[in-house]
């Protein structure tokens, strides 16, 4: 039964189930709530997270069934009709990036290693800039739906778009994986709902946002769930700042006095410690952002170019506030929840893991109400998050293979129902994997998501926009090159070869391997363009010329759909 | 369409436009970057190297903020600024003579139709 809020809660059986848990650096973050099967409120949800949780629900599918009839072409249903404004994009651009895992990941980090936590924000955040300075505007000027639309406009367009596809799916479904399970362990502790319960209601709930909803339903649902999580992020701050003396430096003097490490909280060097770690990471962060389908779509939903500049001042503004205010959260957590025995276990560990940290602190500073509302704002956060990603998924296969692979040429215009059916089987597939890789700690599979996306898709669009020599056959071999160096660097890292399969030592030394896949991704492109002499190669680098003019000036691009 | 790419692309006007926003857009990279690599670099080689240990240490007697943490407050505001004098930039000045230049060419292109 949902206990009311108002009601004393009886302390012992309140059933803050132990699961301490060892956090690695790195790991937290990306793998976050992940490994966060961890009690909160215990036996049962409390009744506001569920009524909350209910609330957004019924908000959602209201309007799905509204986007529903608003969806008429193709293009509602990929890019929203290219209607979205540049503010309402730089919310849902936002909200793709603010997940769960960035929120609790982050404070988490930052509960445990102090100021190195701060790298995930600024790394995050500096891809931002970047995007806009060097891809947004040439991305939306070149695409139509899916980014693969922009490298296949003067590259031979089927190897090109499988290959953009493999590198978007793979992203996709690791991302996905790392969400679900996340999903399913979060609610399976803050609502006591049964995990695989939870994992087929989040995979229910989004294969109905993107099937009926399309683009439109997706990017509100986004919206909503950012503006939840920044008012959220803000109000948690406000509770902090208050129970401190009101100032920022009251909260990092009591989180001086409560860390076992002191003052050293305050600077570099408590998380990673090796040099080349450091600088791959980095290079995951920065440019795996900027190579994440789900986020690169959001560019084909504004109008134009102008609006798709705006909406990275939009995104670079929230992202940046909500990580400032993660900052002063993951503080505050070491400040209120580290030295009160109600959130340690016999140990002194944090109660489910580090990644709860931001969860405790919304009880030690508002109570079960303000609980129950961080609950269900995390609840709708991997909602949205999750359905971003299906969206982006189905939109893959079914536009970039099926009706531009497989049905090339027949004018099939099959392609909407064909990214339905993609929804419905993505849904099944990222449940049946959440089922099967529950117990796994899943870290792994979202670093890989990052490395692809910084060395598969980033190269392949940044290349095709600003070099001109770049040949299909060189994009290929680079992208195989990357793929590859990837993958065997995370199964031969000490991730997966020492940690998952139990060997001594890693063949692979790094943890982060985004450094090195990139590099292999780059040298690959360029050699393979370089050493490319056929015909086609010529035509290729021929074509970059009116690509460029495109690129620049947006003539010849999608506008809106004006309806 | 083609024929309005190749007006354009012998437009002087065009190759101007890309050089000052290209110049625009690569100055601020390389700000960002080398924000990122000083911020990346001075955790890995914190507390050895001299560009990094001054990160660690107290804006003041007693107090708990060190310089790391206002670094990297001013670097998030400083991206946020960027991006906006980028935006203020490409979407006033550099659009007013895009549009200018893609309407010279459409109605050239046009003409010698």
């Amino acid at each position: 039964m949902p206990r009311s809020s108002a009601t004393p809660r009886a302390t012992p059986d309140v059933g803050l189930r132990p699961f301490p848990r060892g956090v690695g650096p790195g790991a937290a973050v990306l793998a976050c709530p992940a490994d966060a099967a961890a009690a909160v409120s215990g036996g049962g949800a409390s009744g506001i997270a569920i009524a909350l949780f209910l609330l957004f629900v019924s908000a959602t599918l209201g309007i799905t069934w509204w986007a529903a009839r608003r969806t008429r072409t193709t293009k509602d249903f990929y890019a929203a009709g290219g209607n979205i404004t540049g503010f309402q994009n730089g919310l849902a651009i936002a909200g793709d990036f603010m997940s769960a895992a960035s929120f609790l990941g982050v404070s988490a980090l930052i509960f445990s290693f102090g100021f190195d936590g701060l790298i995930y924000a600024v790394g995050g955040l500096c891809g931002w800039p970047l995007v806009l300075f060097l891809l947004a505007e040439r991305l939306k000027n070149l695409g139509k739906y899916t980014f693969a639309d922009a490298v296949s406009l003067r590259l031979a367009a089927v190897p090109i778009r499988c290959m953009a596809a493999c590198g978007s799916l793979i992203a996709v479904v690791l991302y996905l994986i790392g969400q679900m399970v996340g999903a399913g362990k979060l609610i399976e502790v803050l609502f006591g709902l049964d995990y695989s319960l939870a994992v087929s209601v989040v995979g229910g709930l989004m294969m109905i946002y993107v099937c009926f909803g399309g683009m439109i339903a997706t990017t509100w649902v986004q919206i909503i769930k950012a503006v939840l999580l920044l008012c959220g992020a803000t109000l948690m701050t406000w509770l902090v700042i208050a129970q401190t003396g009101y100032s920022f430096a009251g909260v990092f003097a009591t989180a001086i006095e409560r860390h076992a490490q002191g003052p050293a909280i305050m600077s570099p060097g408590g998380m990673v410690h090796d040099p080349i770690s450091v600088i791959s990471l980095g290079t995951a962060l920065v440019f795996g952002t900027a190579g994440l389908p789900h986020i690169l779509m959001r560019f084909f939903t504004v109008p134009d170019a102008r609006e798709a500049r705006r909406s990275v001042f939009f995104a670079t503004a929230f992202i940046g506030y909500f990580y400032i205010l993660t900052f002063i959260i993951g503080f505050g957590a070491i400040a209120l929840v580290a030295g009160n025995p109600a959130f340690l276990d016999d140990a002194g560990a944090l109660l489910g893991g580090t990644n709860m940290a931001a969860i405790h602190l919304a009880r030690a500073a508002g109570g079960e109400l303000f609980l129950g509302f961080m609950s269900a704002v995390c609840f709708a956060t991997i909602l949205a998050v999750v359905s971003g990603l299906t969206l982006s998924g189905a939109s893959t296969i079914s536009h970039d293979l099926y009706a531009n692979v497989f049905r090339r040429g027949t004018g099939d215009d099959r392609a909407v129902s064909i990214s339905r059916y993609s929804a419905i089987g993505l849904g099944i597939i990222a449940v049946l994997l959440a089922l099967l890789f529950e117990a796994q700690n899943v870290a792994y599979m979202v670093l890989l998501a990052f490395t692809v996306g910084a060395s598969v898709n980033f190269p392949l669009l940044f290349l095709v926009m600003y070099w001109p020599r770049l040949t299909t056959t060189g994009a290929l071999l680079g992208g195989i090159l990357g793929l590859t160096t990837a993958v065997a660097c995370i199964v031969l890292g000490p991730t997966v070869w020492v940690e998952v399969l139990g060997n001594a030592q890693a063949v692979f030394p790094y943890k982060y391997p985004a450094l090195f896949a990139m590099i292999a991704s780059f040298s690959g492109s360029i050699l393979g363009s370089l050493f490319d002499t056929s015909e086609r190669g010529k035509r290729e680098r021929a074509a970059f010329s009116d690509q460029y003019v495109r690129s620049q000036t947006g003539l010849g691009a999608e506008g809106a759909s004006g309806h | 369409m083609e024929h309005i790419y190749r007006e354009i692309h012998r437009d002087p006007r065009f190759h101007e436009l890309e050089r000052k926003r290209g110049r625009l857009s690569w100055l601020l990279a390389s700000i960002v970057v080398g924000n990122i690599m000083w911020y990346v670099f001075a955790t890995a080689f914190y507390p050895e190297a001299s560009f990094a240990r001054f990160w660690g240490e107290p804006i003041g007697e007693g107090m708990a903020t060190t310089w790391g943490i206002v670094i990297g407050l001013i670097q998030t505001v400083l991206f946020i600024v960027l991006v906006n004098y980028y935006i203020y930039r490409a979407n006033g000045e550099f659009d007013d003579l895009k549009d200018a230049i893609v309407a010279d060419a459409t109605r050239t292109a046009g003409d010698g139709k």
